[in-house]
């Protein structure tokens, strides 16, 4: 399967514990800085704290009271989103007249998990819907398409860790097939108390800053932000404007349980070759990987085992120590580092990775680390077995 | 591209698989149950409302797979089966059969349940087989795990829009050639505390009958159910309905005209918000619409999808229940021929639309 029209990146816009807006993320990652800590919006009385990576400032959108109502996920995607538009050179009226998609992944951002509202139900306080309200009007693609007043497909990927990719691979389908002129894309996710008290549950989170493919890693810790892509299609665009390709993607289903990767990485290894076959280029072309490397002891063994075996030699790196695992967002927002990466020829170092693990073939980069290529590979991997793979390319090229 | 339904998966109140939507659809019967509740603020509730069933499922799968799996996968799982038997295809080779889940809300009551295992108990107790299973992708993940399909599969929520949007995917992927087939499903299920919402926020609209081409009254009534479809390119002749188009927009934004020979599904089914929008498009087209016979839920919108699949396949247009109140010009019993279309077409409350075209 290979696509013949070209889907082209005209903006990119990010938030994360490592930065509010691109160029800080950037900033960060390339000086080498993280700021992991216990979580400041919400306590849980669990004995351990598990460090997470939130946003370090306030953000502020042009919002009336009464949209101010949207919850936090629904807000970080539409910050993002006018960050990349505005990249783009796009504002709400310029956009007039187009038929715009929205395709975004999250997790917290579309669950009905409000402890708050359902604390008081179970306690019979009768609460009132406030709360509610605020579920039902903060869809974060439906944020995005109201406050922009946009006409065209409005997609929530809901594909869990891997949903930010998805999205970014499924607005490239909609452009190619003439769904829309134009396709808002990424993901976002909230931190959450519930995420929270799930993953330490799972007993998949480190007491300490994470260590993706690390051979002491113990776990993840989680992040909220937000990444967005805007895409084009190529052949309306002028070339001075392209920030990047989507050059291919893919994705396979595991098939084998609910929170683990098949153990063959088979699931993976599909998503790879069907990502590749799309972009009609051979692994010898992939200048780097940004890699899931959660810093979960599984998820990381079987990746670098995959890695070694796919894409034998190929630099990687995983950014969550960064940023931590964003969820819905997290593919996202790789996606946009991968294609800021392009654009500086260099990638930031595998933060927290020190000594190698005996049952991992392959080590992440450890310094910033310069290549010549074009082309760069961002992959995620996700519960219900979800494995989802971008090849993205830089601007024109 | 044109895509073929060749096989359709149902659950829903009227009983499971699409003999039993057909026979609801011919005797205009609904059948919601008296459901009691009480909630935790001392008010004792009484309500009708549509449940599904998924005691059928055993047929497919042994008990002891099912153990770990709550009452929203269950549908899922069973509606699929449904799906690939009626398409005969449950022997078939399934390596290129993608799977593709639209749900507006997701597993509401393992949510719910995650969140008691430490509201109860203490965050150290929190439950890890509750938080797996309360994720959105949990009842594709059974699906895919249970029928080994190793092809993408796709996750979406958009509230009324879930159907449509999650359709536009599915077509995207069957017309990039990722997939041969796509197992293509919608599920929502009823919880006390979604009761709870709907009783504050729509009161006594909640007691029926429903009737959704009353557009200025709130009559929706909560419903539960699942519905999957074999969904492949239309080289050959589909078993139901061929979709033409998929399309999804805010009439609010740019006014959206039907295809003006075409029949329309609605799919109003109660809510008062949403009625204005579908008054403004439809217009005095034809229209009939079929949500008194499942109930009202954001995956209904796949039942809406069934019940014009069927109609197509018979030849047929099924109007509503007798007692449905109109404002609308509703199409009468009719037999439809091989020139009929039919627009399917759902309108969420801020004038966001998916409009999905069929024809023979």
């Amino acid at each position: 399967m290979t696509c013949s029209l070209p889907v082209v990146v005209t903006g990119l816009g990010c938030l994360s514990g490592a930065g509010m807006n691109l160029d800080e993320n950037l900033k960060n990652l390339f000086s080498g800085c993280r700021y992991p800590g216990a979580p400041i919006r919400f306590s849980t009385d669990h004995p351990v704290v598990y460090p997470v990576l939130e946003l370090r400032d306030e953000f502020k959108l042009p919002l009336d009271e009464e949209q101010l109502i949207y919850a936090r996920t629904g807000q970080l995607a539409l910050a993002a989103a006018l960050e990349a538009l505005t990249a783009a050179g796009y504002d709400e009226a310029s956009l007039r007249g187009k038929r715009v998609g929205v395709c975004i992944g999250t997790t917290v951002g579309c669950a009905l998990n409000c402890d708050d509202f359902y604390r008081d139900y179970k306690a019979g306080k009768n609460p009132g819907m406030s709360i509610i309200e605020r579920y039902l009007r903060s869809n974060p693609a439906a944020v995005i398409a109201r406050q922009l007043k946009l006409n065209g497909p409005v997609q929530t990927v809901v594909n869990a860790c891997a949903s930010g990719t998805d999205a970014i691979g499924l607005g490239a389908t909609w452009l190619r097939a003439g769904a829309c002129d134009l396709v808002i894309s990424g993901g976002a996710d909230e931190l959450s108390r519930v995420t929270y008290a799930g993953f330490s549950s799972l007993m998949i989170t480190d007491t300490s800053p994470c260590k993706p493919f690390d051979v002491n890693r113990k776990g993840l810790n989680l992040g909220e932000g937000a990444g967005i892509v805007i895409l084009e299609r190529g052949d309306r665009v002028d070339k001075l404007r392209m920030r990047g390709r989507v050059l291919g993607y893919g994705s396979a289903c595991d098939a084998h349980h609910l929170t683990a990767p098949r153990p063959d990485g088979a699931g993976l290894k599909a998503a790879l070759a069907e990502a590749l076959r799309m972009a009609d280029i051979s692994a010898g072309q992939i200048a780097f990987i940004n890699a899931h490397g959660t810093g979960t002891p599984e998820n990381d063994r079987i990746e670098g085992r995959v890695l070694h075996e796919v894409l034998p030699g190929v630099p990687f790196l995983s950014t969550k120590g960064y940023t931590g695992h964003t969820l819905g967002a997290a593919g996202a927002i790789e996606a946009v580092y991968t294609l800021a990466c392009l654009e500086r020829g260099e990638v930031p170092a595998n933060i927290g990775f020190a000594e190698l693990d005996p049952e991992i073939p392959v080590a992440p980069v450890t310094a910033n680390t310069s290549f010549s290529g074009h082309v760069g590979l961002s992959q995620s991997l996700a519960f219900g077995g979800n494995n989802a793979v971008l090849i993205l390319a830089a601007g024109g090229s | 591209m044109r895509l073929a339904i060749q096989g359709i998966g149902i659950t829903g109140s009227f009983g499971a698989g699409i003999d039993a939507l057909r026979t609801a659809l011919q005797s205009r019967t609904v059948a919601p149950q008296q459901l009691s509740v009480d909630h935790h603020d001392g008010v004792s509730d009484s309500f009708p409302a549509y449940r599904a069933t998924t005691t059928g499922l055993e047929r497919f799968l042994p008990k002891r797979e099912l153990r770990r799996i709550d009452h929203f996968s269950k549908m899922t799982l069973y509606a699929a089966h449904l799906a690939l038997e009626d398409a005969e295809l449950l022997e078939a080779d399934r390596s290129r059969t993608g799977v593709v889940v639209a749900s507006g809300y997701g597993p509401l009551k393992t949510t719910f349940n995650f969140l008691d295992s430490y509201l109860d108990f203490g965050y150290s107790c929190s439950s890890p087989t509750h938080f797996s299973n309360s994720v959105h992708n949990a009842a594709a993940a059974h699906v895919s795990m249970q029928l080994k399909l190793t092809s993408p599969s796709l996750t979406v929520t958009q509230f009324e829009m879930s159907v449509a949007s999650a359709l536009l995917s599915a077509r995207q992927w069957l017309e990039e050639g990722r997939v041969d087939r796509v197992l293509f499903g919608a599920t929502d299920e009823y919880c006390e505390v979604l009761r709870y919402c709907r009783r504050h926020f729509f009161a006594d609209g909640e007691q029926g009958p429903l009737r959704p081409l009353d557009l200025d009254a709130q009559t929706a009534m909560v419903g539960e159910g699942a519905v999957f479809m074999v969904l492949e390119r239309a080289d050959n002749r589909a078993a139901y309905a061929a979709i033409d188009s998929v399309i999804l927009g805010n009439h609010a934004v740019v006014p959206l005209e039907l295809p003006p020979a075409a029949v329309v599904v609605a799919g109003a089914d109660g809510h008062r918000q949403c009625g204005r929008w579908y008054a403004e498009i439809i217009g005095d087209q034809p229209v009939v619409a079929c949500s008194p016979y499942y109930g009202s839920f954001p995956a209904a919108a796949g039942f809406d999808l069934a019940a014009a699949a069927l109609m197509m396949r018979d030849q047929q247009l099924y109007a509503g229940p007798q007692d449905a109140a109109a404002n609308l010009h509703e199409s009468a019993f009719l037999p439809a021929d091989e020139d009929t279309k039919l627009a399917g077409l759902k309108c969420g409350p801020g004038g966001d639309y998916g409009l999905i075209c069929l024809s023979r």
